[in-house]
């Protein structure tokens, strides 16, 4: 098959589903919602199979490191594919319990559960350390960023009311007013942008997501 | 011989100054709690008030999206509103998308709600466990839980379970908490509320409290509790105290002392913008 075949395949496949969830969304067309519904999961089949691709991926990626002894990053590479390993053999070892096993759910409770909370509240850490060291009231614009900023947290924190009861008048003032008008134009304007988008791949002008069949 | 002031000096603390700072300031609370009261917000109050409108068989879903990371700021909101629904005697279905830790979320949920012990799993809840995937999958779930699900997580056939006889689709469910740390309440706002009119409400950490905020206004989300403190007022208006208000001790020393930070850093900044 030609690349010309190849890439106008692409097009028309691409139209054709964007057609098809496009109508089922806004109209009721008989017939139509079945072919949406084996196209949506056809998209989470395909969604599971690049998970497994990715997966795939990190092995190649990370024993190629491990291979050529880059330093400084080997170690790590080594050490990722040695919990890879175990974890796939612990799911593997009853299949039909698969993650209700108790030795994978061991590493899960007493390893990613404590790894994953720590690493978060270490964020707050972060966060005091650069508040003091970054957040300056350089221009007109930072101050009153910051003033908005110190209302705000003081308003999702109980104390902020106890310090002066029109912190969380004025702290929600901002987050309910304040903001939202802000936050809806994002939205709208990100909602435009991704129509145009649409719009442009439908009309098979948006290469970027063809890959190597586009040009 | 230096001429630094104290000015010059606070500007170029040691960051570990300030973890240890952070890390006393945090213990204090631990040996001696403070117990400030907690005011309502509007948006924690709509979120009970659609809770307290559930009636006795209704289907809820519960969508976890929030890893383990986030259990600080969302969990003590989910175990709040599966306690609500319980005592409302609504008939829960529950599954996750975005982390793969669902299950021990899941379980935690489990642990944490001794009422669920009058539930009958299959009869009055179910779990359907982990979906790889996002808005696709949302929309699909809304028109036809069948092409996504056949069997339960544990291995049951969808159609043995009692508790999804009849239920099929968005329209069959009463209401919507999805609990998140990004975009997926979005997804159900689009994919449920605007398709089937499904009530949607959100379980967030702290950050979405503004990102959603629009959605609040435009009457889309009916409720959301932001971060740990949402979780805090859901376990007050319930009536049942737990690891949200126990750690309302802790926000407030962090928060305080992150303003703190903020004023006397602007402050030596003033004092020594001449200098520079």
């Amino acid at each position: 098959m030609s690349e010309v075949y190849k890439r106008e395949l692409v097009f028309v496949v691409t139209a054709i589903v964007a057609i098809v969830m496009i109508l089922n969304f806004f109209f009721v067309i008989p017939g139509l919602s079945p072919v949406a519904e084996q196209l949506q999961a056809w998209a989470l089949i395909i969604q599971l199979i690049a998970i497994a691709i990715g997966a795939a991926n990190v092995m190649r990626v990370h024993s190629s490191l491990v291979q050529r002894r880059v330093q400084g990053r080997w170690l790590y590479s080594a050490w990722l594919i040695g919990l890879f390993a175990i974890l796939t053999i612990l799911g593997l070892i009853n299949l039909a319990t698969g993650t209700q096993n108790p030795f994978y759910q061991w590493v899960f409770d007493h390893v990613y559960v404590s790894l994953g909370t720590t690493l978060y509240a270490i964020t707050g850490f972060y966060i005091f350390s650069a508040a003091y060291r970054a957040f300056r009231a350089r221009t007109l614009d930072a101050a009153i960023l910051l003033l908005a900023g110190c209302f705000v947290i003081l308003t999702n924190a109980p104390i902020g009311e106890v310090i002066w009861s029109g912190i969380p008048v004025i702290g929600r003032w901002m987050l309910d007013y304040g903001q939202v008008p802000a936050m809806r134009t994002f939205l709208i304007t990100g909602a435009f942008g991704l129509l145009a988008f649409g719009f442009r791949t439908l009309l098979g002008k948006e290469t970027g997501f063809y890959g190597e069949v586009a040009e | 011989m230096s001429s630094e002031g104290i000015w010059d000096r606070l500007q170029t603390i040691d960051r570990r100054v300030f973890y240890w700072i952070l890390f006393i300031a945090l213990m204090i609370p631990f040996i001696r709690p403070i117990g400030l009261p907690i005011a309502i917000t509007p948006t924690t109050r709509g979120l009970y008030d659609e809770l307290a409108e559930v009636q006795p068989g209704d289907v809820c879903l519960l969508s976890i999206s929030s890893g383990v990371s986030a259990w600080a700021e969302c969990l003590p909101a989910m175990v709040a509103s599966v306690k609500m629904l319980v005592r409302q005697e609504a008939k829960i279905i529950c599954w996750g998308m975005g982390h793969v830790d669902v299950d021990i979320t899941w379980n935690k949920i489990l642990s944490q709600v001794p009422e669920l012990e009058t539930y009958t799993y299959g009869e009055d809840y179910a779990y359907f466990g982990y979906i790889p995937t996002q808005e696709t999958t949302i929309a699909l779930l809304g028109s036809n839980i069948r092409e996504v699900f056949t069997l339960d997580k544990y291995g049951t056939p969808i159609d043995d379970l009692p508790v999804m006889q009849g239920v099929n689709t968005a329209n069959d469910f009463r209401l919507v908490l999805t609990s998140d740390t990004g975009d997926v309440g979005s997804y159900y706002i689009r994919q449920w509320h605007t398709n089937y009119d499904t009530p949607v409400a959100e379980v967030g950490i702290a950050m979405l409290g503004s990102s959603y905020m629009p959605y609040i206004h435009s009457g889309e989300l009916f409720g959301m509790t932001v971060g740990s403190r949402g979780g805090a007022e859901l376990e007050m208006l319930i009536g049942s105290p737990g690891d949200a208000t126990i750690t309302m001790d802790a926000i407030n020393v962090s928060h305080i002392l992150v303003v703190i930070a903020i004023v006397l850093a602007n402050v030596g900044y003033f004092a020594t913008r001449g200098k520079r």
